[in-house]
């Protein structure tokens, strides 16, 4: 096993003031369970699970509430024993309305029996290890919430030779998935095993960022004794450094081409949190119902990283952290640069929520925009090679084929050209917008062909 | 003598250039049917792309040659159908013109807000992130992406609340497309009297956000014995293929939801 | 080599719409689109090299031997018509899109004072037949540069925000005079 840091870098990026002092040397706090839960059903990328309870039912701890509703989909699992007290369509922390199960917790916090192990893994099939990992309901935890049985069975003729863990956690505030890596550096390791089994990845790379330290010793010590060609990648501290494609240039080299995908490359990127859930999936048979998060900002009295259940309101965290001190700008659900802004404390958590910001309104800024001045700061910053200025412009005008001629597909939507731009464009929203806009004419183009083949 | 070749010269070029235009005419000749000019003065010209076409002249060329139904130009109606049929000899149902309506009577002093907002003022914009502030959930955000997608101008914002004026409305049907929540329908022209609201949710959620919102209390849909106003998800329905003239729901109706809306021709109430 | 001074003379330093302001009309009504522009342009070039060399063998060969010099303006304006007819005839049958999009820009190039400029000009210059081609040809890629370089600006303030009293026309004459001003740069780089 070898430590040593990344050759490469990738391109663009900045570096805002990453204010990480006020929790990244606190162990995480395991939260005591609340009173009500509100547990979404559309926590994952795809189909949103369909309901296997209803309003009245009694569940335990793990206990399935909504199964798999199609391939690109998961599993949802009670996280604490209690009554079942609506399931309806509600407020959810990415601002959608979707189906919510509320959960009056009974207080005995009672789990149901996981089977004990009957094989060890190692000899197990593939498919039996994914199938554990998709009834246990696990997602990618670095905010995607991609269901990770997905990812781990590549279409056949994509084979994933490099296997990188994102530990990089480039987000400024966050340090949930540092804390995790100093405490609990043995799950990830074991996660990583699986993982690199599942799916016959001859390279493993575990990237971590270089203003990290304790993590690094940590899975240092952890992976001392893994075999084969492991390697730890200190990386250099940069936003946006842990997006999957560039870390994935970090540690390769290898550039994911346009509209493309990992596995293009022959790599697959897992946050550090998904291969702790993968591997208590596997050995302890347990659904992911609980994560670490971080409860941070100016103001909120006691910052902290809580180990929280899945479902905890906003607002019995904040009263877990000490409350808020003062009034509140802004309630981030997420990292500053793409988390998203909540109108509403009484939603719950997600199995992707890595952090809760809460800024005083000194430090919330209205901005208005002004026109675009051409000093080129967001090409400079991009991280995936576009021009923001050029498109911002383009989607202002709704000039939407234009838009797909520049790549709006490409936008990982990190934020860094809207951190740069002195004009306070808002290039973000721009984008968003473009991107489900050209999504659309695409489709609209797809059937006008497809009606113009079936009429000849 | 001079004026003789003077004309010679002028009458010699001209006579030239005509003999080189009148054979490059033969061989450039580009057949046109007229037809399609006739059908072509028979549309509103307007552009709109409703009939799926990439204008008027394309819908006109589409009639004439491909065979295209000759109603499919909702701006023209069911005049301009009947008249593209019979200069085509086809036959064409009649249909009754269809207007939109915005099915919400929150406005900004009717319905709360939670939150400012500081982005993109375009609905689809703010629908991403959850709204623009608006405590209802299914409320008319107001960022009048609706008025920008009109072709006419029949949209009007105010105070925070789309209303489309029926007598300018060209039945194109943009706005209904173009609304992230869904909240403006086709309804024929005839109609007057709606249900200005779309929220699902229950009664009491309903009263916490907006005073004018469907508190789903059933009296409407009891007045009319249930034919033509049907309670769905916490919400009374009109059924517009169903005549609707019991013009009491609107005094039942304890919130003001009930509305009478000229059809067309006057002004949005 | 008195050919490419002769043309970069046409393109640069007396460039027909920027120094000379000639065809401002076309120069305004086409530059909305670039693909527009493009057809605008190639069809500028063609009518004007051959206008260029019809236009000079009529004054050699009719005009001047019959002392009729003074029929020069509407000899010439019916040569031009002519070839502009042309090109619209061609451009109906094989690109529809583009005559289109021209509409009635097309037959204006008739009564362009570019055209009609470029051929009365190579008369008073005394230029041979291939010379007047050349500064035909010359003249009007000048009038292609600057109409495909003043369409990428207008293509970019569409999507800008100027102030309301500055919209449409009016910022773009402001850019052609600024536009004109930068190519006041290229005086002097030939000496014709």
């Amino acid at each position: 096993m070898k430590t040593l840091r990344a050759l490469f870098n990738p391109r663009g990026g900045i570096h805002p003031a990453y204010h990480k002092e006020a929790t990244d040397s606190t162990r995480v706090e395991v939260m005591p369970v609340p009173k009500t839960l509100y547990v979404a059903l559309n926590q994952h990328l795809g189909a949103p699970s369909r309901p296997v309870v209803k309003k009245g039912d009694t569940v335990l701890r793990g206990q399935p509430l909504a199964e798999s509703a199609g391939y690109v989909s998961s599993w949802v699992h009670a996280p604490t024993s209690g009554i079942i007290k609506a399931v309806e369509s509600r407020l959810t922390a990415g601002g959608q309305l979707a189906t919510v199960v509320e959960i009056e917790a009974n207080g005995a916090d009672q789990a149901i029996e996981s089977p004990a192990p009957a094989t060890d893994w190692r000899v197990m099939q593939t498919r039996e290890l994914v199938d554990l990992i998709l009834q246990a309901g696990v997602i990618g935890m670095g905010g995607a919430g991609f269901p990770t049985q997905v990812k781990l069975l590549p279409p056949p003729g994509k084979t994933i030779e490099t296997l990188v863990i994102n530990g990089a956690e480039c987000e400024p505030y966050l340090t949930a998935d540092h804390r995790l890596m100093v405490e609990e550096s043995a799950r990830i390791s074991q996660g990583i095993q699986i993982v690199q089994r599942i799916l016959g990845a001859t390279k493993v790379r575990v990237a971590i960022e270089d203003n990290k330290p304790e993590a690094i010793a940590a899975m240092e010590s952890a992976l001392k004794m893994a075999e084969g060609d492991i390697q730890l990648v200190v990386v250099k501290t940069k936003y946006p450094q842990g997006a999957e494609k560039q870390l994935i240039y970090s540690c390769t080299r290898r550039e994911v081409p346009s509209g493309g995908l990992p596995m293009d490359v022959g790599a697959l990127v897992e946050n550090v949190g998904t291969a702790a859930a993968i591997s208590d999936a596997v050995f302890l048979r347990r659904p992911l119902t609980e994560r670490v998060l971080t409860v941070t900002g100016d103001a909120v009295a006691n910052p902290k990283n809580v180990l929280a259940r899945v479902g905890t309101s906003f607002r019995d965290l904040i009263g877990f952290c000490g409350g808020l001190r003062g009034p509140v700008g802004k309630v981030i659900c997420g990292g500053p640069m793409m988390g998203v802004a909540q109108s509403s404390l009484d939603v719950g958590m997600n199995k992707t929520t890595s952090g809760l910001l809460l800024l005083s309104r000194s430090q919330v800024h209205q901005y208005t925009s002004t026109p675009c001045i051409g000093c080129g700061r967001c090409v400079q910053a991009c991280p995936s090679s576009l021009l923001p200025c050029f498109l911002s412009e383009n989607l202002e005008a709704e000039n939407f084929e234009e838009a797909e001629r520049l790549n709006v597909l490409d936008c990982i939507e990190c934020g860094a050209c809207a951190f740069e731009c002195p004009a306070h464009r808002p290039l973000v929203q721009h984008m968003r917008q473009g991107k489900a806009k050209v999504i659309q004419l695409r489709r609209q183009r797809e059937t006008k062909a497809s009606r113009k083949e079936k009429a000849t | 003598m001079d004026l003789l070749i003077q004309t010679l010269i002028i009458g010699g070029t001209g006579l030239a250039c005509a003999a080189i235009l009148a054979v490059a005419a033969r061989f450039l000749a580009v057949h046109e049917d007229p037809r399609v000019e006739t059908v072509s003065a028979m549309l509103p010209g307007i552009n709109c792309g409703t009939c799926g076409f990439a204008g008027c002249a394309e819908y006109a060329k589409d009639v004439v040659l491909h065979g295209a139904a000759a109603d499919l130009c909702k701006p023209g109606g069911s005049e301009t159908a009947a008249r593209i049929a019979a200069f085509m000899g086809v036959e064409v149902s009649e249909s009754e013109r269809q207007v939109a309506i915005v099915l919400c009577k929150g406005d900004n002093t009717a319905a709360k807000r939670t939150v400012g907002y500081n982005g993109l003022l375009d609905c689809g914009a703010a629908q991403q992130v959850g709204g623009n502030g608006k405590a209802c959930r299914y409320g008319c955000l107001g960022l009048a992406s609706c008025a920008r997608a009109c072709p006419v101008g029949a949209i009007e914002i105010r105070d925070g609340l789309a209303t489309i004026h029926p007598g300018l409305c060209i039945s194109c049907g943009k706005c209904v497309v173009t609304c992230p929540r869904r909240l403006i329908r086709m309804v024929p022209e005839s109609r007057s009297l709606h249900v200005l609201c779309s929220s699902l949710d229950r009664g009491p959620e309903v009263r916490k956000v907006c005073s004018v919102g469907c508190i789903a209390c059933t009296l409407c849909a009891k007045a009319v014995n249930g034919q033509g106003i049907a309670m769905r998800n916490n919400l009374a329905v009109v059924d517009y293929t169903v005549p609707l003239t019991e013009e009491s729901i609107i005094a039942k109706c304890p919130q003001h939801t009930i509305e009478k809306r000229p059809g067309t021709k006057g002004e949005a109430a | 080599m008195e050919y490419i001074l002769l043309i970069i003379s046409a393109v640069l330093v007396n460039n027909f719409v920027l120094t000379q302001f000639l065809g401002i009309c076309p120069f305004l009504g086409v530059s909305k689109d670039l693909a527009t522009a493009g057809g605008m342009g190639a069809a500028v070039i063609f009518v004007m090299t051959l206008a260029s060399a019809v236009t000079w063998s009529l004054q050699a060969f009719v005009l001047a031997p019959l002392q009729a010099e003074y029929l020069q303006t509407i000899a010439f304006i019916l040569v031009i018509a002519t070839f502009v007819q042309f090109v619209e005839l061609v451009l109906k049958k094989t690109s529809p899109g583009l005559h289109k999009a021209l509409g009635i820009y097309l037959p204006l190039i008739t009564t362009n004072c570019a055209v009609l400029g470029v051929a009365v000009l190579n008369i008073k210059k005394a230029h041979t037949c291939l010379q007047s081609m050349t500064f035909g040809f010359g003249a009007a890629l000048g009038f292609a540069l600057a109409l495909i370089l003043f369409t990428g600006l207008r293509e970019k303030i569409a999507r800008s925000n100027p102030p309301r009293c500055f919209r449409g026309t009016a910022i773009a004459l402001v850019t052609a005079g600024l536009l004109s001003l930068a190519f006041m740069g290229f005086a002097g780089l030939v000496k014709m």
